[in-house]
């Protein structure tokens, strides 16, 4: 949580392309001190228009990830997917204590559940300390938006796709949750869009799941 | 030459303005009650609501037509979003943020008002980091002789949506401790009654600096030792606290020490949870219900203050009356209820501001009504009893001084003597009426004054 940069320029190293609307981008790390679950403010240089992203790569990586996803009538989203390699990114933070609490426990012992790219702080997370106790529920549309699978230990991921029937369970993640076998003990995070949240806040309580287990992070 | 300052916003801009007339002073410039006989007019800006920014942009555009015909000259800092950044540097002549107010006699220099003090103050080109706390460095000109803020944090981290603030003044940084404690022992030499200590977040203090600095359960117990060794009656408060770092041996240390005041401002902002999941509060009800129930048990005589937003993006009327229930439960003392405005910078402004108008009138006029039930509840049963009252200034009412009991609820008293302004008395509570009561002064304390006459008039 030592936040050594506040506000500076960056230079984009990579621009991976996951999906025709989904990216990965890469910058430098500028020494950057963070925790997984904190997040970035970025924006163009100069620009007044900056939007929140949580950091997707891990504490040990030698450089910064962010994982967007192109919105319609998104300002900020579409200026950065057409950016390249060598310009140069605004960079506010790192903010936010979202898996602070997380982040002491060792091992993890905790469960995560995101819905598109609300899997980006636990990607965080799982490149910052793979050797964790962490289970993964992951809702997403179809296989192709399962971004970056291998890089999870795959028994501990369970991947809900709602419109096809390639993830490991069929259908959206909140009903997977009403029948998976939960863990008392386990905290559990959230993070996605407010009614994936919402609606998977009512199934863990409903559950048994007491609420101060219960963390979240809204994507907006 | 005579300058005008136009505050607007929170306490912790008052706090901003009270350095910027020290170092407006320090140049040589006289301070004007009004903006007609000043060559120099500044405003320090809130964005918190449209209708402040507003403000601003009338008053901007009065002083721009007065500059067709005189010399001013303009400025701007505070809180400032990005938009409004931009639009405020083609209209004001210098627009800084807080942290670089000690570049200011540089800035009006430039613009050709040199004073003798002025040239002799060096522009200093500061870390960026360092900036806030050299604005922390300069010795307010206090707006009151009797009440003081001390700034101990600026910034903010938590982004709650419907708040521009982390976008306005930046993250948290907290004010080295040693430099509140020099603070705060200097106002409790100048005999102040009433210190405040001040922070977007102030229960996370010392976080920022990992490990390197002490938290704020230990700030208050040292403030609370200075109370002790100083030998002399006033009270510590704070403002604002986050629920989410609201912990226990806060609540332990304020009861253990008699400076420390035995009030709460604990904002809940909506009483469900979906809402306050929403606005990104990082709480939930039942965590916020145990706080509550923390301060019961360990302070069951302090009064708890709260804020709320009615009528945020999405809130149902389900929820609204979560929020109404949560008003009832707590049974708050006082309560800032606000309606809820998209800010611009702020998260919740790309959302839709579903509720209308008309439903935010109504939810805030109910909350309202739980309210003047609740306080009422509480101060009748002040009625009888004999309060220590800090005396504050002459009411409105003829006649009569006001103050503020140690739980900061309002007081009046058919009294004259202006020589009680800025001192404690006792008051035997007499009557109330909503959020306030009223009260006369304890037949010893009568006695006491009709002394203090007669040795006057001898």
């Amino acid at each position: 949580m030592n936040a050594k940069v506040e506000q500076a320029t960056f230079v984009i190293e990579k621009v991976r392309h996951l999906t025709e609307s989904t990216y990965v981008l890469r910058f430098s790390r500028n020494e950057m001190k963070f925790s997984p679950g904190q997040h970035l403010v970025l924006g163009l240089p100069g620009s007044t228009e900056l939007r929140e992203y949580s950091i997707y790569s891990g504490v040990n990586d030698d450089f910064l990830e962010v994982l967007i996803k192109e919105v319609d009538e998104g300002l900020v989203s579409r200026q950065l997917k057409n950016i390249r390699s060598g310009d140069q990114l605004e960079v506010r933070g790192p903010y936010g204590f979202f898996l602070t609490r997380a982040s002491k426990q060792d091992p993890g012992g905790v469960l995560f559940i995101s819905s598109g790219t609300g899997i980006a702080p636990f990607h965080s997370f799982v490149r910052s300390f793979p050797e964790s106790d962490y289970r993964l529920i992951h809702g997403v549309r179809n296989l192709e938006e399962g971004y970056d699978l291998d890089h999870y230990q795959r028994a501990y991921i369970t991947l809900c796709t709602s419109r096809d029937d390639q993830g490991d369970f069929s259908g959206r993640l909140t009903d997977h949750l009403l029948e998976a076998e939960l863990d008392p003990e386990r905290d559990v995070y959230l993070c996605g869009n407010s009614n994936m949240i919402f609606d998977a806040m009512d199934i863990l309580r409903a559950r048994g799941i007491p609420q101060n287990q219960i963390f979240t992070e809204v994507y907006f | 030459m005579r300058y005008y300052l136009m505050t607007l916003g929170c306490q912790m801009n008052l706090s901003d303005g009270e350095r910027i007339h020290s170092v407006l002073k320090g140049m040589g410039l006289e301070q004007s009650d009004s903006d007609e006989n000043a060559d120099l007019v500044g405003i320090i800006a809130c964005s918190v609501r449209q209708k402040a920014i507003d403000k601003v942009y009338n008053q901007v555009a009065r002083w721009n037509r007065k500059k067709n015909h005189s010399n001013l000259i303009t400025f701007i800092s505070g809180c400032i979003l990005p938009d409004d950044r931009e639009r405020f540097l083609k209209l004001f002549d210098m627009v800084f943020p807080m942290s670089e107010v000690n570049h200011l006699p540089e800035m009006i220099r430039s613009y050709g008002i040199a004073s003798p003090a002025s040239l002799e103050i060096p522009f200093s080109g500061i870390p960026k980091n360092e900036q806030i706390f050299s604005l922390w460095n300069i010795q307010p000109s206090y707006r009151s002789t009797f009440e003081a803020f001390v700034p101990i944090q600026n910034g903010c981290n938590k982004f709650c949506t419907f708040c521009a603030v982390p976008y306005t003044r930046g993250r948290e940084v907290s004010r080295p401790s040693s430099e509140i404690f020099q603070q705060v022992q200097d106002l409790i030499e100048r005999n102040y009654r009433s210190i405040t200590l001040l922070g977007q977040n102030v229960n996370s203090y010392g976080l920022d600096k990992g490990g390197k600095e002490i938290g704020f359960a230990q700030l208050l117990e040292e403030i609370g030792k200075l109370g002790t060794n100083s030998g002399k009656e006033f009270w510590v408060y704070f403002t604002s606290p986050h629920p989410r770092d609201m912990t226990s041996d806060v609540l332990d240390i304020i009861s253990a020490y008699p400076h420390l005041a035995k009030q709460i401002h604990l904002p809940l902002q909506s009483g469900d949870d979906k809402i306050l999941v929403k606005m990104n509060r990082n709480h939930s009800l039942e965590q916020y219900r145990e706080i509550v129930q923390g301060i019961r048990t360990k302070l069951p005589e302090a009064t708890l203050f709260t804020d709320i937003i009615v009528g945020f993006s999405g809130e149902t009327e389900a929820q609204h009356r979560r929020t109404m229930d949560a008003m009832n439960e707590f049974s708050f003392n006082m309560a800032y209820v606000a309606q809820y405005s998209p800010r611009p910078g702020a998260a919740s402004f790309r959302w839709e501001d579903t509720v209308l108008k008309e439903d935010k009138r109504r939810r805030l006029h109910q909350l309202n009504e739980i309210l003047s039930t609740t306080a009422s509840l509480h101060n009748s049963a002040l009625v009888g009893k004999t309060c220590r009252v800090l005396v504050t200034g002459t009411d409105r009412l003829p006649g009569y001084l006001k103050g503020l009991t140690e739980g900061k609820i309002n007081v009046r008293f058919p009294a004259t003597q202006l020589s009680l302004v800025g001192e404690f008395t006792d008051l035997i509570i007499t009557g109330y009426s909503g959020l306030s009561v009223e009260g006369k002064m304890a037949p010893i304390q009568v006695a006491a004054l009709a002394t203090d006459e007669l040795n006057l008039q001898l």
